[in-house]
């Protein structure tokens, strides 16, 4: 990832890193693709984690999330949800495997 | 000449991965509209700096990411319009503040006519002002008619407390009084003041060559300001002439336009965009602009 997130440490998007890099982009659009994927991420993450919250709490998440304080973000989400971190990864691997389908997709047109 | 499109597989996952982010904003900012909300409501106390920071928080390369065959503003009026606003002045905006360019002017008019439904532009009847995008200060209210001082010149006790400190100008607009005298004072004359901007008239192109012709177009034209970090908009006039260049600010707002807009002279003080609206039956009303 570019910028450090709250979540930095539980990811592992090396792979579609490899796959967009196998297609042999242009830098432009190979960046381009990049910010792409981690937009979506970050957007799949905030989507899994808001509905779990209570409206109280989803105003202290987006509290941190504005002022960019990662610790105290992660620390508020582990006391909040049950099993953060599992959920924060299931939907990040259903996000992966369907990024890289579209990568292998876009390979054979 | 047709606009390069970039290869086959990455126009294919660029779009497909645009979409796809762009329906997650969307379904953020709908289901969660009040915390949102909330947070814009904060923004100020929170130091959030920007409606495009919170933006952000759902789109941290957004900046980053072109357009491509649809803008923000089609996703979905659910969403909080001002927030999309600020994203889309965000990517065509340099970063930092300085004339625009001819192609950057017409970005600007494209998005700000599409969202306010305002016909503007950087220029009308071959006429521009030095620029379309600059610092703005804070001015003091005008004297509406001879007589009117800061004591009787609000309408209300509450525009009183709240707009009494700024004091008024020891002289008169670019174009004097407004009205005679307050037997003949209209709301057309409040409003004018109310809502006034000083622009560099004096520096215009073509200002030297018909200085006449120049001051009666300017007279009380009808512009566009808008704040670009919040989003806000209202629709000014011009009724005085300044600041002083060496001021290294572009316009000035009367107390009540920077006011609305959240802008502050000094060390806070920050930019505007200020575009002509062209409203030759005069149907535009002057204030701020809903969406």
């Amino acid at each position: 990832m570019k910028g450090k997130h709250f979540y930095s440490h539980l990811i592992e998007i090396n792979e579609i890193y490899v796959s967009i890099s196998e297609m042999d982009l242009p830098d432009k659009e190979r960046n381009h693709l990049i910010s792409l994927a981690e937009a979506n991420i970050h957007a799949t993450i905030i989507n899994t984690i808001l509905p779990e919250l209570s409206e109280g709490d989803k105003k202290v998440f987006l509290k941190n999330l504005v002022v960019d304080n990662h610790d105290q973000t992660w620390s508020h989400l582990l006391s909040k949800i049950q099993d953060a971190e599992e959920k924060i990864n299931r939907s990040l691997r259903e996000l992966k495997k369907e990024l890289l389908k579209d990568i292998e997709e876009a390979k054979k047109n | 000449m047709p606009k390069k499109k970039g290869s086959p597989h990455y126009q294919f996952l660029a779009e497909k991965w645009t979409n796809r982010h762009r329906n997650l904003q969307s379904e953020i900012f709908s289901k969660h509209k009040d915390a949102f909300q909330w947070l814009v409501d904060n923004s100020k106390q929170l130091t959030v700096g920007s409606l495009a920071s919170i933006f952000l928080l759902v789109s941290p390369a957004a900046a980053k990411i072109p357009a491509l065959s649809t803008t923000s503003a089609q996703i979905s009026q659910t969403i909080d319009r001002k927030v999309f606003l600020v994203y889309d002045l965000r990517n065509v905006l340099p970063s930092d503040v300085r004339p625009l360019s001819s192609d950057e002017e017409k970005n600007v008019s494209e998005i700000l006519a599409r969202d306010f439904g305002i016909p503007v532009s950087a220029e009308l009847d071959g006429k521009r002002l030095n620029a379309t995008y600059g610092l703005i200060g804070q001015e003091q209210h005008l004297p509406l008619y001879p007589g009117d001082n800061i004591f009787n010149h609000f309408n209300n006790p509450a525009e009183a407390d709240k707009y009494w400190s700024y004091g008024m100008t020891p002289g008169l607009g670019a174009w004097g009084y407004f009205t005679d005298s307050s037997s003949t004072l209209t709301q057309t004359d409040i409003d004018r003041e109310k809502y006034y901007i000083a622009v560099q008239t004096f520096l215009s192109p073509g200002f030297d060559t018909n200085p006449k012709e120049y001051t009666d177009f300017f007279k009380y034209r009808k512009m566009l300001v808008v704040n670009p970090q919040n989003g806000k908009a209202i629709v000014a006039d011009i009724a005085d002439a300044g600041p002083s260049p060496w001021t290294e600010k572009q316009l000035g707002g009367s107390p009540e336009v920077m006011s609305y807009l959240e802008r502050f002279d000094g060390s806070q003080r920050g930019p505007v965009l200020y575009f002509f609206i062209d409203d030759p039956n005069d149907t535009i009303p002057l204030g701020p602009v809903s969406y």
